[in-house]
């Protein structure tokens, strides 16, 4: 029934000091739509593809605001994500109500993480089923992190995870230089454009199944903030318009190239 | 593999006929793959450096903090499973925090280490849990002079606590290394990971038990070693963490810190410098400064 | 001697009469501190252009007894906020500890994020305001001056009760009702605090300090003085008010027994 002895549970080893279900966990990730982050230096943006489950059914939603000042996305098993997102909440609320502060970005992702750990050492608990790309600001200016089954936890540049993830991610690292150096509108369309890398032939970016949000440090500067915003449905329309163009304008800079 | 199929490795805390705990040995195993990490310990303080392979260059430089701070005066670094180094740190952290709600003062490092062997000894006794996939290193400076009490009135006894003569010392540089199986022990020079081996080599040549290396020298022997231990794995790019803290008078003034941009920058240079040296001796000077420039290129993606 | 040992080294009743146990309540209500037992005084501070000067004097009291006078009652945290703490002084220890404990988890991460002076009033605040709902208050009336997010002095005060408030000038204690009124005069209301310098605060709080060391038996001329800019806080904990004297006492009329 098993592929092999040492992958029952989350308290074996095997062999070679791996841990299989740990690593079956992320595989469920990988089953996920796939999401993309990225940040420049002012604000972290987070994309994602909605799939649903029917042609009738509502899409699954893949963008959650947890605080003002931060949101995340989800690929993976969306009742994990839900479990992890209400802790997220309750910690940020928590920040707020007892230092009057918004919890820096790095303390809730380690938060988290530490929480995932523990799944992946005692009996009788599984590894979440879920990776977050968590996008916020704080003192220390936007921050970008992926977050794993394993309580793996990297503060990433651009990032993405979720099926076919590897095309969008293959994006991200040609264009890092330019993704770092962009505009806050600029960095959209990145990562509007990262998403459409790993879309299948046959499929579009739509109004229905495109998901944005976006955070940053406001215009005025001193350690004001642009809230958290999460753009779906008609919203999108001037974002989704904006890679269109933008595309344009790139083919016939290459043509002069060529 | 002996151990594979006789049945006696598929539960923590299950001995084998020949006494062995498999589970523990396999946790190690996690450990040897880890990125290399080391510690010195000399007269002026001690000095924690890991190599942090970069598995991706959507990475952001410089972020992802491997050595972590306990308490004041302790830091830790950790080879093996990432996760677990952190629940590990934390829990040391809870220790450093308990010991002074106790005791109103810092903890001792080999106080510290103790309870820290213990709790993740008690990690291999039960089949609900695993053992920790990390080794860790815990390296700190115990306070050479008296420390006011936490939350001390006044100026307090005009000789010195306790009834301990004035100017009297005590205190000084601790390191300890934790394995999955919870042994420890105390040492001059530690390492381990995947580079342990070669670290370790280069470890004993330094004659540490002489005390006669500065705080200055061990980072840049740290760092040196930490390229020595990577030459196994040249083709993966890496960046280089270090901390250190010193006695009162010294640099960090008896805190556990990171290691300043511009000394680690120095470090890293002559850890290049001596690796490009021992490589080819007879190299074109030339040749050598190309090359130091590419890698230096290399550090700041 | 008898053979009833819990009688033994008592009062014998036969001729004392029984032993009234009565103060030793068994029944009622269960009770904390009801008063507090070693007590600093007055904490003054005052806003000025670009920071915020507090001063507290060395004085712990024991009830009347000028019992320790070397006491810090300001205490620093973290190089972004100064505490000044009036009322029990073992509470004031209990606080101090919370904080360095609070200073060791803020400083695990090293980039940034570090609390200021608003945020751990805010903290303090619900530390103060819970205990008072648990019936066993920390019995303190505490400054807490710094800087908030926006770079801006801040200075805000918390009491035992949790009741928390906020103005350019604030005094604690005896100094509510004598320090007060001098500030006031000094700095009113229409001036704006771009007009005030650090060294005009710094002679208004010793001033004050002067008035309260003549008006409250419960204060010293021995005093710590902390001042916080954008450059760091500056804390000197032995300043002494200089060339003060009762002489003046004598020529007094109009109290007590007077004899011409």
């Amino acid at each position: 029934m098993f592929r092999n002895n040492y992958d029952n549970d989350a308290v074996t080893f095997s062999p070679q000091g791996r841990i299989f279900q740990v690593e079956y966990a992320q595989e469920a990730v990988k089953q996920g739509s796939v999401v993309v982050g990225l940040v420049n230096k002012t604000h972290a943006v987070l994309v994602g593809l909605k799939r649903n489950a029917e042609e009738l059914s509502s899409y699954q939603k893949k963008i959650i605001e947890i605080d003002s000042h931060m949101g995340i996305a989800i690929a993976g098993l969306a009742s994990d994500a839900r479990v992890l997102s209400n802790y997220m909440k309750q910690q940020s609320l928590g920040s707020r109500m007892t230092y009057g502060r918004p919890i820096p970005v790095d303390r809730i992702v380690t938060q988290i993480a530490d929480r995932a750990q523990t799944n992946t050492q005692h009996y009788g608990k599984r590894p979440y089923g879920v990776g977050l790309l968590v996008a916020g600001v704080d003192e220390a200016g936007p921050h970008l992190f992926e977050f794993q089954p394993s309580g793996m936890i990297h503060e990433m540049l651009a990032c993405a995870i979720g099926a076919r993830s590897q095309m969008a991610r293959t994006y991200l690292e040609r264009n890092l230089e330019k993704i770092t150096n962009s505009t806050r509108d600029e960095l959209i369309s990145h990562g509007l454009r990262a998403l459409k890398e790993t879309l299948s032939q046959d499929k579009e970016l739509t109004v229905d199944n495109t998901s944005v949000g976006v955070v940053g440090l406001a215009d005025g500067g001193k350690g004001k903030i642009e809230s958290f915003k999460h753009y779906e449905g008609q919203d999108l329309v001037p974002l989704l318009e904006a890679v269109e163009s933008g595309e344009a304008k790139e083919e016939e800079t290459m043509e002069v190239d060529s | 593999m002996t151990s594979i199929g006789t049945g006696y490795d598929l539960s923590n805390s299950v001995f084998s006929p020949d006494g062995r705990n498999f589970q523990v040995e396999y946790a190690a195993k996690a450990v040897e793959n880890g990125g290399t990490a080391i510690g010195i310990r000399c007269e002026g303080g001690v000095v924690l450096a890991v190599e942090k392979i970069i598995t991706s260059k959507l990475l952001k430089p410089d972020a992802n903090k491997r050595i972590a701070t306990v308490d004041r005066h302790v830091g830790i670094v950790s080879a093996g499973l990432v996760p677990d180094g952190r629940h590990f740190v934390s829990r040391a952290r809870d220790e450093a925090a308990s010991w002074r709600s106790v005791y109103k003062g810092p903890i001792p490092v080999s106080a510290l280490s103790n309870r820290l062997g213990s709790y993740v000894q008690a990690y291999t006794l039960y089949s609900s849990v695993r053992p920790f996939g990390v080794t860790a290193i815990v390296g700190g400076w115990d306070s050479e002079a008296e420390l006011a009490v936490d939350g001390q009135v006044g100026s307090g006894p005009k000789l010195g606590s306790g009834g301990k003569v004035d100017g009297a010392k005590a205190g000084g540089p601790g390191l300890y290394m934790i394995e999955p199986s919870g042994l420890y022990w105390g040492y001059h020079g530690a390492a381990t990971g995947k580079g342990r081996q070669a670290a370790k080599a280069e470890l004993e040549k330094l004659d540490l038990s002489s005390g006669n290396l500065s705080l200055i020298d061990a980072v840049k022997e740290a760092a040196r070693i930490i390229y020595v231990a990577h030459e196994d794995s040249k083709d993966k790019e890496f960046e280089l963490e270090m901390s250190w803290v010193s006695s009162l008078d010294g640099p960090t003034h008896g805190r556990h810190e990171e290691v300043p941009r511009q000394l680690l920058e120095e470090a890293e240079k002559a850890a290049k410098k001596a690796l490009e040296g021992e490589d080819d001796d007879e190299e074109e000077e030339q040749e050598e400064t190309k090359d130091s420039g590419n890698s230096g290129e290399r550090m700041e993606e | 001697m008898n053979h009833y040992p819990e009688i033994w080294g008592r009062p014998r009743d036969d001729i004392y009469g029984p032993y009234n146990s009565s103060y030793l309540q068994t029944t009622g209500p269960k009770t904390y501190t009801q008063s507090p037992a070693v007590t600093g005084t007055s904490v003054i501070a005052v806003k000025f252009n670009g920071g915020v000067a507090i001063v507290a004097d060395n004085l712990a009291s024991y009830g009347s007894l000028a019992r320790f006078t070397d006491v810090k009652r300001l205490r620093v945290f973290s190089d972004s906020a100064v505490i000044g703490f009036s009322g029990d002084v073992s509470d004031m220890q209990y606080i101090h500890r919370l904080l360095g404990s609070i200073d060791i988890r803020e400083n695990y991460s090293t980039h940034g994020n570090m609390l200021n002076a608003k945020n751990l009033h805010t903290y303090l605040s619900k530390v103060l305001y819970k205990r008072r709902s648990e019936f066993n208050p920390l019995w303190n009336h505490l400054l807490v001056a710094g800087f908030d997010e926006d770079k801006n002095p801040f200075l805000s005060s918390a009491d035992l009760l949790g009741t928390t408030y906020s103005a350019p000038h604030l005094a604690t204690g005896f100094g509510a009702h004598l320090a007060i009124p001098i500030l006031r005069r000094l700095f009113p209301e229409e001036k704006p605090l771009e007009e005030i310098t650090k060294e005009h605060a710094e002679a208004a709080l010793r001033e004050c300090l002067k008035v309260l060391w003549y008006r409250d038996a419960r204060s010293l001329d021995k005093y710590s003085m902390a001042v916080i800019t954008a450059e760091g806080i500056e804390l000197k904990e032995d300043q002494v008010i200089g060339a003060q004297s009762w002489a003046f006492a004598e020529s007094i009329k109009g109290y007590g027994a007077q004899i011409n």
